[in-house]
């Protein structure tokens, strides 16, 4: 088992490190302009658009809050799409998944190795993009102030993986559940948009309010206040709790799953025990 | 041979409304090299998906080593070495760690010599990735794979597929060897003289039914003989036009015949022409096979 997980990373190391460095030079980049920009930003910070989507421009805090830390779930969680619904259902269509389901491990082993190596894996992706957001704020410090520590910056682009690990095992969820990796990743990357941009429509119009808690970029702090206040544990607490869930679910529905025949659910056999 | 490794009752398998399995009944004994035939889409790889837990029954039940396929998956599979027909591999693993993966998840440990020597009689570099091996080596990985460990079971879904003639042989070595150790085989093919080569038993699978099983032997002696009778006058066209004889042949003074019951008859029929020499060439399975299914295709289901 320990064997099938190291390949399950070692698969991922490619991803890990193109992933990670990438989103370590968006960070770069965003910070890097600030010495430059930041008088123009802090003339915007009043703009009421940018009030409304919670985005404060006129600190260092608040300009990299909502240009970077705000972002990396975004980008990151195109990777979720491909990596979680490449899992299982991807592995399926592949036909590779049949020759593991063969061997000697329980269902539930197979599902649990993918899903800790998912998070693993987006969880080094987030690291090396953390030390590349804190070395470009060290490199730059000496020409700007700014309230705003190297680790304090590391910590904060960190929270943004129990957000990504709650989108990679919903994809790992519906890529057992549903008959495909394409339905699969069709239907999670419609989730994904309508969990976003639905919560900037929702943050614009008082009325629809109540269904903020359906998204979950709700859960995430992508202003000033991740800083000061640092990730909050009940939000952490509820996306990991989604996670968990569609762990599980994911866990349910390859049970039952007839691999490499990718029918329905309703169409697969009842267990006999 | 001593008791069923392999048994399934009533094993039913439908892909939505689609026929894979109707109630096969099969049982494979300890020691043997059970050769499953049967044309493409019949029904063998979906029979062998369910004993190994692939896929789940829709009805029936299937055990090996006594043990319920669904329930005691895991514990199963342990003694069983599995090369699939459609065989993937990570296409950026290298055979070598492949090999690795798989052999530390079997319950007897792999002997780095014995998959040593495997590499050299199925003549290929494990150090390679995947994605570099042509199909053929893919299957010689795969053929590694399910035999390394020396499991107490092999399911084999046609194992010489996409295999050059030379290490095909190698491979029917392999299950020969497998069978003198006292392990046991269960080996799908549709072609049928490897079958005929190496099983004891084999059972014929036809529109997901299992429509015989028959030691190949007793199949081979069976199902019809093939007369080559010399005659020093030719007999008329409708000499041997009875029950259970088709002619297939007549060239000079010679009348080829296929004979599925009443040899006495025949010799009868054949003593007013002179009989000069009678000729009992042996029968493939093959000829079998396509005898079976060209009267079943003509006769309707007899299943």
């Amino acid at each position: 088992m320990l064997n099938l997980f190291w390949h399950e990373l070692r698969s991922r190391f490619g991803a890990i490190l193109g992933w990670g460095i990438g989103l370590a030079l968006f960070g770069a980049m965003n910070i890097g302009v600030w010495p430059e920009v930041g008088e123009q930003m802090q003339s915007m910070a009043d703009l009421s658009i940018m009030l409304m989507l919670g985005m404060d421009l006129g600190s260092f805090a608040g300009f990299i809050a909502s240009a970077v830390i705000g972002y990396i779930p975004l980008i990151l969680g195109i990777y979720a799409i491909i990596a979680s619904t490449g899992t299982l259902a991807g592995e399926e269509d592949d036909g590779t998944l049949e020759l593991i389901v063969a061997a000697p491990l329980s269902r539930w082993q197979v599902v649990t190795v993918k899903a800790i190596a998912l998070a693993i894996a987006a969880f080094l992706i987030i690291v090396i993009a953390g030390l590349g957001n804190a070395l470009t704020l060290e490199a730059i410090r000496g020409l700007i102030e700014v309230d705003v520590t190297s680790a304090e910056f590391f910590v904060v682009t960190l929270s943004a993986w129990p957000i990504t690990v709650a989108f990679m095992m919903m994809g790992l969820f519906l890529g057992a559940f549903l008959p495909s990796r394409r339905t699969a990743a069709l239907t999670m990357t419609v989730i994904f948009i309508v969990s976003y941009f639905g919560l900037l429509l929702v943050r614009f119009a008082e009325t629809l309010q109540p269904f903020e808690v359906l998204s979950l970029f709700n859960y995430f702090d992508f202003t000033a206040t991740a800083f000061t206040e640092g990730p909050q544990a009940q939000d952490v607490g509820i996306l990991l709790g989604v996670a968990l869930v569609f762990f599980v679910l994911a866990l349910l529905s390859f049970r039952r799953r007839n691999v490499t025949v990718g029918a329905w659910p309703w169409q697969r056999a009842r267990l006999s025990g | 041979m001593s008791g069923a490794i392999v048994e399934t009752q009533g094993l039913t398998f439908y892909y939505g409304k689609h026929r894979g399995i109707i109630d096969v009944d099969l049982s494979i004994d300890e020691g043997e090299v059970f050769g499953f035939l049967g044309p493409n889409g019949a029904g063998k790889t979906t029979t062998q998906r369910v004993l190994m837990d692939v896929i789940r029954p829709t009805k029936g039940r299937a055990s090996i080593f006594g043990l319920d396929c669904q329930k005691e998956g895991v514990t199963i599979r342990k003694r069983i070495g599995y090369l699939p027909g459609e065989l993937s591999l990570y296409p950026n693993m290298t055979g070598r760690n492949f090999l690795h993966m798989i052999g530390s998840l079997q319950e007897k440990k792999v002997k780095p010599s014995y998959r040593q020597e495997l590499y050299q009689r199925l003549d290929i570099d494990p150090s390679r990735r995947m994605k570099e091996y042509s199909h053929g080596n893919k299957q010689k990985i795969g053929v590694v794979a399910a035999f390394m460990g020396k499991p107490d079971l092999l399911v084999l879904d046609e194992p010489t597929g996409g295999l050059d003639p030379l290490i095909q042989q190698v491979v029917m070595e392999l299950v020969r060897e497998a069978r003198d150790d006292g392990r046991t085989v269960f080996f799908s093919s549709h072609v049928l003289p490897e079958v005929q080569a190496v099983c004891d038993r084999v059972g014929i699978i036809r529109e997901g039914r299992l429509v015989k099983t028959e030691r190949v032997e007793i199949l081979t002696r069976r199902q019809f003989k093939r007369l080559h009778l010399s005659f020093r006058q030719l007999p008329p066209a409708d000499a041997f036009a009875m029950e259970g004889v088709s002619e297939t042949g007549r060239e000079d003074l010679t009348v080829v015949l296929e004979v599925r019951e009443g040899i006495q008859q025949v010799l009868e029929a054949a003593m007013p022409y002179g009989i000069e020499d009678i000729e009992t060439p042996p029968v493939t399975l093959e000829e079998i096979f396509l005898a079976f299914y060209g009267r079943e295709n003509q006769g309707g289901n007899r299943a």
